[in-house]
Protein backbone atom coordinates (compact mmCIF):
# COMPACT_ATOMS: atom_id res chain seq x y z
CA UNK A 1 0.00 0.00 0.00
CA UNK A 2 1.12 3.61 -0.38
CA UNK A 3 2.83 5.15 2.52
CA UNK A 4 1.58 7.76 4.01
CA UNK A 5 3.84 11.02 5.32
CA UNK A 6 5.28 10.32 8.75
CA UNK A 7 5.34 13.10 11.28
CA UNK A 8 7.33 12.66 14.26
CA UNK A 9 10.77 10.85 14.49
CA UNK A 10 11.71 9.37 18.21
CA UNK A 11 15.51 9.23 17.97
CA UNK A 12 17.03 6.77 20.72
CA UNK A 13 20.37 8.14 20.23
CA UNK A 14 21.80 5.80 23.31
CA UNK A 15 20.90 3.21 25.34
CA UNK A 16 22.96 4.05 28.35
CA UNK A 17 21.31 6.23 31.32
CA UNK A 18 22.16 6.96 35.13
CA UNK A 19 18.55 5.40 36.11
CA UNK A 20 17.66 2.16 36.46
CA UNK A 21 14.07 2.29 36.66
CA UNK A 22 12.04 -1.26 36.92
CA UNK A 23 9.38 0.06 34.20
CA UNK A 24 12.13 1.33 31.21
CA UNK A 25 10.25 0.32 28.04
CA UNK A 26 14.30 -0.01 26.50
CA UNK A 27 14.81 -3.77 25.62
CA UNK A 28 16.07 -5.95 28.58
CA UNK A 29 18.70 -7.58 26.80
CA UNK A 30 19.97 -4.63 25.24
CA UNK A 31 23.69 -4.92 23.63
CA UNK A 32 23.89 -1.76 22.72
CA UNK A 33 26.19 0.30 24.42
CA UNK A 34 29.04 1.44 22.78
CA UNK A 35 29.34 5.52 22.14
CA UNK A 36 30.81 5.94 18.93
CA UNK A 37 34.18 7.32 19.90
CA UNK A 38 35.08 4.03 21.07
CA UNK A 39 34.04 2.51 17.44
CA UNK A 40 37.73 1.05 15.61
CA UNK A 41 38.42 2.81 12.65
CA UNK A 42 36.56 1.75 9.80
CA UNK A 43 35.06 -1.02 11.92
CA UNK A 44 31.79 -0.01 10.30
CA UNK A 45 30.20 -2.74 13.62
CA UNK A 46 26.13 -2.89 13.64
CA UNK A 47 26.55 -2.85 17.35
CA UNK A 48 28.18 0.42 18.08
CA UNK A 49 26.07 3.81 18.25
CA UNK A 50 25.69 6.09 15.65
CA UNK A 51 28.13 8.75 14.79
CA UNK A 52 27.32 12.56 14.52
CA UNK A 53 27.08 12.32 10.98
CA UNK A 54 25.18 9.43 10.56
CA UNK A 55 22.19 11.18 13.22
CA UNK A 56 22.86 14.33 10.51
CA UNK A 57 22.05 12.16 7.50
CA UNK A 58 18.63 10.73 9.42
CA UNK A 59 17.96 14.08 10.27
CA UNK A 60 17.49 15.38 7.08
CA UNK A 61 16.43 12.34 5.53
CA UNK A 62 13.43 12.29 7.90
CA UNK A 63 13.11 16.36 7.28
CA UNK A 64 13.22 15.47 3.31
CA UNK A 65 10.28 12.70 4.36
CA UNK A 66 7.99 14.84 6.01
CA UNK A 67 8.73 14.30 9.97
CA UNK A 68 7.88 18.04 11.20
CA UNK A 69 9.23 16.67 15.26
CA UNK A 70 11.90 15.03 16.29
CA UNK A 71 11.75 13.59 20.02
CA UNK A 72 15.62 13.26 21.41
CA UNK A 73 15.12 10.32 23.65
CA UNK A 74 17.23 6.82 25.01
CA UNK A 75 18.43 5.83 27.52
CA UNK A 76 19.81 9.34 29.21
CA UNK A 77 20.30 11.55 25.93
CA UNK A 78 22.72 13.82 27.63
CA UNK A 79 24.70 10.45 27.98
CA UNK A 80 25.77 11.54 24.07
CA UNK A 81 28.08 14.27 23.99
CA UNK A 82 27.20 15.48 20.77
CA UNK A 83 23.14 15.84 21.67
CA UNK A 84 23.98 20.19 20.60
CA UNK A 85 24.86 19.67 17.83
CA UNK A 86 22.43 16.86 16.71
CA UNK A 87 20.10 19.50 18.14
CA UNK A 88 21.18 22.00 15.84
CA UNK A 89 20.83 19.90 13.08
CA UNK A 90 17.52 19.23 14.07
CA UNK A 91 16.76 23.02 13.97
CA UNK A 92 18.16 23.76 10.67
CA UNK A 93 16.00 20.68 8.88
CA UNK A 94 13.25 22.92 10.84
CA UNK A 95 12.31 20.26 12.80
CA UNK A 96 9.76 21.18 16.63
CA UNK A 97 12.99 19.82 18.55
CA UNK A 98 12.22 17.90 21.95
CA UNK A 99 14.70 16.51 24.72
CA UNK A 100 13.03 13.98 26.77
CA UNK A 101 15.37 13.35 29.65
CA UNK A 102 15.82 12.60 33.48
CA UNK A 103 17.90 15.41 33.62
CA UNK A 104 20.85 13.67 35.09
CA UNK A 105 23.88 15.70 33.38
CA UNK A 106 22.13 18.68 32.35
CA UNK A 107 24.89 21.65 33.53
CA UNK A 108 23.85 25.54 34.02
CA UNK A 109 25.36 25.76 30.83
CA UNK A 110 24.84 23.45 28.65
CA UNK A 111 20.64 23.94 28.88
CA UNK A 112 21.42 27.23 27.79
CA UNK A 113 23.66 25.87 24.83
CA UNK A 114 21.04 23.75 23.85
CA UNK A 115 18.34 26.51 24.12
CA UNK A 116 20.40 28.69 21.77
CA UNK A 117 20.94 25.49 19.21
CA UNK A 118 17.30 25.49 19.06
CA UNK A 119 15.89 23.31 21.62
CA UNK A 120 12.38 24.08 21.10
CA UNK A 121 10.84 21.89 25.01
CA UNK A 122 12.07 19.34 27.60
CA UNK A 123 10.61 16.77 28.54
CA UNK A 124 11.74 15.77 32.34
CA UNK A 125 11.01 12.87 33.78
CA UNK A 126 10.58 12.81 37.79
CA UNK A 127 9.99 9.16 40.08
CA UNK A 128 7.16 10.46 42.27
CA UNK A 129 7.14 13.74 44.31
CA UNK A 130 9.36 13.33 46.93
CA UNK A 131 12.92 12.06 47.09
CA UNK A 132 12.98 8.94 49.23
CA UNK A 133 9.75 6.72 46.70
CA UNK A 134 11.74 8.70 43.93
CA UNK A 135 15.25 7.25 44.59
CA UNK A 136 13.84 4.16 45.26
CA UNK A 137 11.94 4.05 42.39
CA UNK A 138 15.56 4.99 39.95
CA UNK A 139 17.50 3.02 41.84
CA UNK A 140 19.74 5.84 42.58
CA UNK A 141 19.94 9.38 44.14
CA UNK A 142 18.38 11.82 41.57
CA UNK A 143 15.09 12.92 42.70
CA UNK A 144 17.16 16.41 44.09
CA UNK A 145 19.00 16.67 41.17
CA UNK A 146 15.85 16.63 39.27
CA UNK A 147 14.26 19.39 41.16
CA UNK A 148 17.58 21.72 40.73
CA UNK A 149 17.65 20.65 36.21
CA UNK A 150 13.67 21.91 36.64
CA UNK A 151 14.45 25.71 38.23
CA UNK A 152 17.71 25.80 35.18
CA UNK A 153 15.50 24.95 32.55
CA UNK A 154 12.76 27.51 33.89
CA UNK A 155 15.69 29.91 34.36
CA UNK A 156 16.57 29.88 30.58
CA UNK A 157 13.15 29.53 29.13
CA UNK A 158 12.53 26.50 28.30
CA UNK A 159 9.21 25.50 27.88
CA UNK A 160 8.93 22.49 30.37
CA UNK A 161 6.74 19.26 30.58
CA UNK A 162 6.75 16.84 33.62
CA UNK A 163 6.85 13.39 32.70
CA UNK A 164 5.77 10.66 35.48
CA UNK A 165 5.49 6.92 34.87
CA UNK A 166 2.08 6.05 37.04
CA UNK A 167 2.51 2.58 39.01
CA UNK A 168 1.47 0.69 41.84
CA UNK A 169 3.83 2.03 43.98
CA UNK A 170 3.49 5.89 42.92
CA UNK A 171 0.12 6.29 41.68
CA UNK A 172 -1.28 6.92 45.38
CA UNK A 173 0.43 10.19 45.26
CA UNK A 174 -0.99 11.84 42.08
CA UNK A 175 -2.01 14.41 43.29
CA UNK A 176 1.05 15.44 45.11
CA UNK A 177 2.88 15.18 41.50
CA UNK A 178 0.39 17.36 39.99
CA UNK A 179 0.89 20.00 43.59
CA UNK A 180 4.73 19.40 41.96
CA UNK A 181 3.87 20.27 38.70
CA UNK A 182 2.80 23.43 39.75
CA UNK A 183 5.36 24.34 42.23
CA UNK A 184 8.44 23.76 39.62
CA UNK A 185 6.00 26.31 37.30
CA UNK A 186 5.82 23.44 34.32
CA UNK A 187 3.44 24.54 31.62
CA UNK A 188 2.13 20.46 30.87
CA UNK A 189 2.22 17.13 32.90
CA UNK A 190 2.41 13.55 31.71
CA UNK A 191 0.73 11.22 34.30
CA UNK A 192 1.01 8.08 32.45
CA UNK A 193 0.34 4.81 33.58
CA UNK A 194 3.08 2.25 32.86
CA UNK A 195 2.77 0.33 29.33
CA UNK A 196 4.15 -3.27 29.99
CA UNK A 197 6.71 -3.59 27.49
CA UNK A 198 10.75 -4.05 27.95
CA UNK A 199 11.93 -3.80 31.74
CA UNK A 200 8.30 -3.20 32.73
CA UNK A 201 7.03 -6.51 31.05
CA UNK A 202 9.40 -8.31 33.11
CA UNK A 203 8.00 -6.27 36.42
CA UNK A 204 4.37 -6.34 35.60
CA UNK A 205 3.24 -8.22 39.18
CA UNK A 206 5.71 -5.38 41.03
CA UNK A 207 4.25 -2.04 38.75
CA UNK A 208 0.36 -3.79 38.18
CA UNK A 209 -1.75 -1.11 40.12
CA UNK A 210 -5.03 -2.72 41.71
CA UNK A 211 -8.29 -1.82 40.51
CA UNK A 212 -9.39 0.05 43.17
CA UNK A 213 -5.67 2.57 42.87
CA UNK A 214 -6.99 2.78 39.14
CA UNK A 215 -10.45 4.20 39.98
CA UNK A 216 -8.90 6.65 42.56
CA UNK A 217 -6.56 7.92 40.11
CA UNK A 218 -8.62 8.75 37.48
CA UNK A 219 -11.27 10.60 39.36
CA UNK A 220 -8.11 12.36 40.74
CA UNK A 221 -6.71 13.07 37.21
CA UNK A 222 -10.24 14.24 35.78
CA UNK A 223 -10.60 16.86 38.59
CA UNK A 224 -7.81 18.11 38.93
CA UNK A 225 -7.85 19.24 34.57
CA UNK A 226 -11.18 20.84 34.95
CA UNK A 227 -9.50 22.66 38.42
CA UNK A 228 -6.43 23.51 36.63
CA UNK A 229 -7.86 23.82 33.16
CA UNK A 230 -5.59 27.35 31.01
CA UNK A 231 -3.45 26.55 33.92
CA UNK A 232 -1.26 23.25 33.46
CA UNK A 233 -2.25 20.91 30.41
CA UNK A 234 -2.70 17.27 32.26
CA UNK A 235 -2.15 14.53 29.85
CA UNK A 236 -3.71 11.60 32.42
CA UNK A 237 -2.83 8.37 30.01
CA UNK A 238 -5.19 4.91 31.00
CA UNK A 239 -3.30 1.93 32.09
CA UNK A 240 -4.75 0.18 29.23
CA UNK A 241 -4.75 -3.61 30.90
CA UNK A 242 -7.91 -2.14 33.02
CA UNK A 243 -9.50 -0.69 29.43
CA UNK A 244 -12.11 -2.56 27.53
CA UNK A 245 -10.97 -1.29 24.21
CA UNK A 246 -7.11 -1.46 23.12
CA UNK A 247 -5.28 2.16 23.12
CA UNK A 248 -4.54 3.10 18.74
CA UNK A 249 -1.34 2.23 19.25
CA UNK A 250 1.03 4.94 17.12
CA UNK A 251 -2.27 5.91 15.44
CA UNK A 252 -1.49 2.82 13.27
CA UNK A 253 1.49 1.07 12.19
CA UNK A 254 3.47 3.35 9.92
CA UNK A 255 1.57 5.60 9.65
CA UNK A 256 2.63 9.01 11.50
CA UNK A 257 5.70 7.78 13.84
CA UNK A 258 8.93 6.38 13.25
CA UNK A 259 11.67 5.36 15.84
CA UNK A 260 15.69 4.86 15.33
CA UNK A 261 17.65 3.56 17.93
CA UNK A 262 20.99 3.60 18.53
CA UNK A 263 22.42 1.64 16.25
CA UNK A 264 20.48 2.78 13.66
CA UNK A 265 17.51 0.41 13.41
CA UNK A 266 14.78 1.96 11.93
CA UNK A 267 11.39 0.81 13.78
CA UNK A 268 7.41 1.24 13.44
CA UNK A 269 7.36 1.52 17.44
CA UNK A 270 10.48 1.66 19.55
CA UNK A 271 9.26 -1.46 21.75
CA UNK A 272 8.93 -3.37 18.53
CA UNK A 273 12.30 -5.05 18.32
CA UNK A 274 12.30 -6.63 21.18
CA UNK A 275 8.89 -7.88 21.53
CA UNK A 276 8.26 -8.72 17.95
CA UNK A 277 11.31 -10.91 17.23
CA UNK A 278 10.34 -12.56 14.12
CA UNK A 279 10.00 -8.88 12.11
CA UNK A 280 13.34 -7.77 10.71
CA UNK A 281 14.48 -3.91 10.97
CA UNK A 282 16.31 -2.41 8.50
CA UNK A 283 19.37 -0.46 9.44
CA UNK A 284 20.14 3.13 8.21
CA UNK A 285 23.80 2.00 7.42
CA UNK A 286 22.51 0.28 5.07
CA UNK A 287 19.34 1.59 3.17
CA UNK A 288 17.77 4.98 3.25
CA UNK A 289 15.14 6.18 5.40
CA UNK A 290 12.81 7.05 2.66
CA UNK A 291 12.96 3.57 1.13
CA UNK A 292 12.40 1.99 5.05
CA UNK A 293 9.51 3.65 5.54
CA UNK A 294 8.13 3.54 2.16
CA UNK A 295 9.33 -0.31 1.17
CA UNK A 296 10.31 -2.12 4.21
CA UNK A 297 8.23 -5.12 5.34
CA UNK A 298 8.86 -4.09 8.65
CA UNK A 299 6.72 -0.83 8.06
CA UNK A 300 4.10 -2.73 5.65
CA UNK A 301 3.50 -5.60 7.34
CA UNK A 302 1.00 -4.30 9.84
CA UNK A 303 0.07 -0.94 7.63
CA UNK A 304 -3.21 -0.58 6.90
CA UNK A 305 -6.20 -2.95 7.55
CA UNK A 306 -5.59 -5.80 4.91
CA UNK A 307 -3.40 -7.28 7.84
CA UNK A 308 -5.84 -7.32 10.11
CA UNK A 309 -7.78 -10.78 11.56
CA UNK A 310 -11.19 -11.41 12.76
CA UNK A 311 -12.70 -9.68 15.33
CA UNK A 312 -10.29 -6.25 13.84
CA UNK A 313 -11.26 -6.96 10.22
CA UNK A 314 -15.22 -6.64 10.65
CA UNK A 315 -15.17 -4.49 13.18
CA UNK A 316 -16.30 -0.84 12.58
CA UNK A 317 -13.61 0.37 15.62
CA UNK A 318 -10.62 -0.62 13.06
CA UNK A 319 -10.40 2.68 11.68
CA UNK A 320 -10.12 3.87 15.50
CA UNK A 321 -8.10 1.76 16.83
CA UNK A 322 -6.32 0.13 14.73
CA UNK A 323 -6.17 -2.73 16.67
CA UNK A 324 -4.33 -1.87 19.28
CA UNK A 325 -0.79 -2.54 20.11
CA UNK A 326 1.24 -5.21 17.91
CA UNK A 327 4.00 -5.56 20.53
CA UNK A 328 1.42 -6.21 22.96
CA UNK A 329 -0.40 -8.89 20.80
CA UNK A 330 2.69 -10.31 20.50
CA UNK A 331 3.66 -10.50 24.32
CA UNK A 332 0.63 -11.52 25.21
CA UNK A 333 -0.18 -13.96 22.56
CA UNK A 334 2.85 -14.61 20.80
CA UNK A 335 1.52 -13.40 17.65
CA UNK A 336 2.01 -9.89 16.86
CA UNK A 337 -1.07 -10.14 14.14
CA UNK A 338 -3.72 -10.96 16.91
CA UNK A 339 -6.05 -8.27 18.27
CA UNK A 340 -4.58 -6.68 21.34
CA UNK A 341 -5.88 -8.91 23.96
CA UNK A 342 -6.78 -5.71 25.78
CA UNK A 343 -10.18 -5.45 23.65
CA UNK A 344 -12.98 -6.84 25.14
CA UNK A 345 -13.65 -8.78 21.67
CA UNK A 346 -10.16 -10.67 21.56
CA UNK A 347 -10.51 -14.48 21.99
CA UNK A 348 -7.29 -14.18 24.26
CA UNK A 349 -8.95 -11.33 26.42
CA UNK A 350 -8.80 -13.46 29.43
CA UNK A 351 -5.12 -13.96 29.38
CA UNK A 352 -5.51 -10.13 30.28
CA UNK A 353 -7.80 -10.76 32.87
CA UNK A 354 -6.13 -13.72 34.65
CA UNK A 355 -3.08 -11.06 35.49
CA UNK A 356 -5.59 -8.64 36.68
CA UNK A 357 -7.30 -11.19 38.66
CA UNK A 358 -3.97 -12.41 40.05
CA UNK A 359 -3.10 -8.42 41.08
CA UNK A 360 -6.16 -7.51 42.57
CA UNK A 361 -7.31 -11.21 44.79
CA UNK A 362 -2.94 -10.77 46.00
CA UNK A 363 -2.59 -10.04 49.47
CA UNK A 364 0.40 -7.82 51.14
CA UNK A 365 3.21 -6.73 49.36
CA UNK A 366 3.43 -6.65 45.66
CA UNK A 367 6.96 -8.60 44.76
CA UNK A 368 10.37 -6.92 44.23
CA UNK A 369 11.06 -5.91 41.13
CA UNK A 370 14.24 -6.40 39.07
CA UNK A 371 16.20 -3.07 38.44
CA UNK A 372 17.03 -2.33 34.71
CA UNK A 373 20.74 -2.56 33.82
CA UNK A 374 22.84 -0.86 31.29
CA UNK A 375 23.72 -2.50 27.95
CA UNK A 376 26.63 -4.44 28.53
CA UNK A 377 29.89 -3.26 26.99
CA UNK A 378 30.56 -5.17 23.59
CA UNK A 379 34.50 -5.98 23.42
CA UNK A 380 36.10 -3.83 20.92
CA UNK A 381 37.10 -5.90 18.11
CA UNK A 382 40.59 -4.76 16.04
CA UNK B 1 -19.75 26.97 23.70
CA UNK B 2 -19.08 29.40 25.88
CA UNK B 3 -15.66 31.74 24.92
CA UNK B 4 -14.74 34.70 26.83
CA UNK B 5 -15.10 37.63 24.70
CA UNK B 6 -11.74 39.39 23.01
CA UNK B 7 -11.13 42.60 23.82
CA UNK B 8 -10.38 44.80 20.40
CA UNK B 9 -7.19 45.56 22.61
CA UNK B 10 -6.22 42.99 22.76
CA UNK B 11 -2.47 41.40 21.22
CA UNK B 12 -2.58 38.03 20.49
CA UNK B 13 0.75 35.83 20.20
CA UNK B 14 1.82 32.59 19.64
CA UNK B 15 2.22 30.57 22.90
CA UNK B 16 5.12 29.94 24.85
CA UNK B 17 6.95 26.89 22.89
CA UNK B 18 4.55 27.42 19.87
CA UNK B 19 6.47 27.89 16.38
CA UNK B 20 4.68 28.49 12.95
CA UNK B 21 6.13 26.56 10.21
CA UNK B 22 5.84 25.87 6.59
CA UNK B 23 5.23 22.25 6.02
CA UNK B 24 6.52 21.68 2.49
CA UNK B 25 5.05 18.53 1.89
CA UNK B 26 1.33 19.85 1.94
CA UNK B 27 2.42 23.71 1.15
CA UNK B 28 0.41 24.88 4.15
CA UNK B 29 1.19 25.99 7.18
CA UNK B 30 1.02 23.92 10.80
CA UNK B 31 1.77 25.12 14.28
CA UNK B 32 4.49 22.87 16.18
CA UNK B 33 4.34 22.53 20.31
CA UNK B 34 5.43 19.48 22.32
CA UNK B 35 4.04 16.45 21.22
CA UNK B 36 1.59 17.98 19.28
CA UNK B 37 0.85 19.49 15.49
CA UNK B 38 -2.15 21.66 14.04
CA UNK B 39 -2.93 22.03 10.32
CA UNK B 40 -3.65 25.56 9.51
CA UNK B 41 -6.06 26.75 7.02
CA UNK B 42 -5.29 29.72 5.36
CA UNK B 43 -7.77 31.98 7.29
CA UNK B 44 -5.49 30.90 10.59
CA UNK B 45 -2.23 31.48 8.68
CA UNK B 46 -3.39 34.84 7.63
CA UNK B 47 -4.86 35.81 10.93
CA UNK B 48 -1.65 34.07 12.73
CA UNK B 49 1.01 35.90 10.31
CA UNK B 50 -0.72 39.57 11.35
CA UNK B 51 -0.02 38.45 15.17
CA UNK B 52 3.20 40.42 15.46
CA UNK B 53 2.27 42.74 18.44
CA UNK B 54 -0.45 44.07 16.86
CA UNK B 55 -4.18 44.85 18.50
CA UNK B 56 -7.51 42.82 17.60
CA UNK B 57 -8.42 45.67 15.82
CA UNK B 58 -5.25 46.43 14.06
CA UNK B 59 -5.12 43.34 12.48
CA UNK B 60 -8.57 43.37 11.34
CA UNK B 61 -8.08 46.38 9.58
CA UNK B 62 -4.91 45.10 7.79
CA UNK B 63 -6.98 42.12 6.70
CA UNK B 64 -9.92 44.13 5.44
CA UNK B 65 -7.52 46.14 3.33
CA UNK B 66 -5.94 43.09 1.71
CA UNK B 67 -8.47 41.32 0.97
CA UNK B 68 -11.17 44.26 0.30
CA UNK B 69 -13.57 42.45 2.62
CA UNK B 70 -16.42 43.68 5.01
CA UNK B 71 -14.70 44.12 8.16
CA UNK B 72 -17.74 43.21 10.19
CA UNK B 73 -17.64 40.13 9.11
CA UNK B 74 -13.96 39.40 8.63
CA UNK B 75 -14.05 40.88 12.80
CA UNK B 76 -16.06 37.77 13.74
CA UNK B 77 -14.05 35.42 11.88
CA UNK B 78 -10.55 36.38 13.54
CA UNK B 79 -12.49 36.18 16.55
CA UNK B 80 -13.59 32.87 16.01
CA UNK B 81 -10.55 31.86 14.86
CA UNK B 82 -8.44 32.97 17.56
CA UNK B 83 -11.10 31.57 20.49
CA UNK B 84 -10.72 28.43 18.58
CA UNK B 85 -6.58 28.61 19.07
CA UNK B 86 -6.76 30.13 22.68
CA UNK B 87 -8.74 27.49 23.55
CA UNK B 88 -6.05 25.14 22.76
CA UNK B 89 -3.84 27.04 24.53
CA UNK B 90 -1.60 27.79 20.84
CA UNK B 91 -2.24 31.62 21.22
CA UNK B 92 -1.79 33.64 24.52
CA UNK B 93 -3.24 37.70 24.76
CA UNK B 94 -1.03 40.22 25.72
Amino acid sequence: MTAPRPYALLAEITHRCPLHCPYCSNPVAASLCEAPRRRPQGGGSSNAELTTEEWRRVIREAAALGVLQIGFSGGEPLARRDLVELIRAAREAKLYTNLITSGIGLADDRVRVMRDAGLDSIQLSFQSDEASLADEIAGTRAHERKLAVAAKIRAAGIPLSLNFVIHRHNIDRLTQMIELTKALGAERVELANVQFYGWAFRNRAALLPTREQVDRARDIATAAKARLAGKIDIFYVLPDYYGTRPKPCLNGWGQRYLTVNPVGDVLPCPTASSAIPDLRFENIRTRDLDWIWRESESFNRFRGTEWMPEPCRSCPQKEIDFGGCRCQAALLTGNAANTDPVCEFSPNRSRVDAVLCHINSSTGHAPDWTYRTNPTALPVSV
Amino acid sequence: MRTTAISDLARPSLAKGVRLQFDSTTGESVLLYPEGIVELNETAHEILSHCDGRTLVEIVYELAKEYEADSNALAADVRDTLSDLRRRKLIEFK
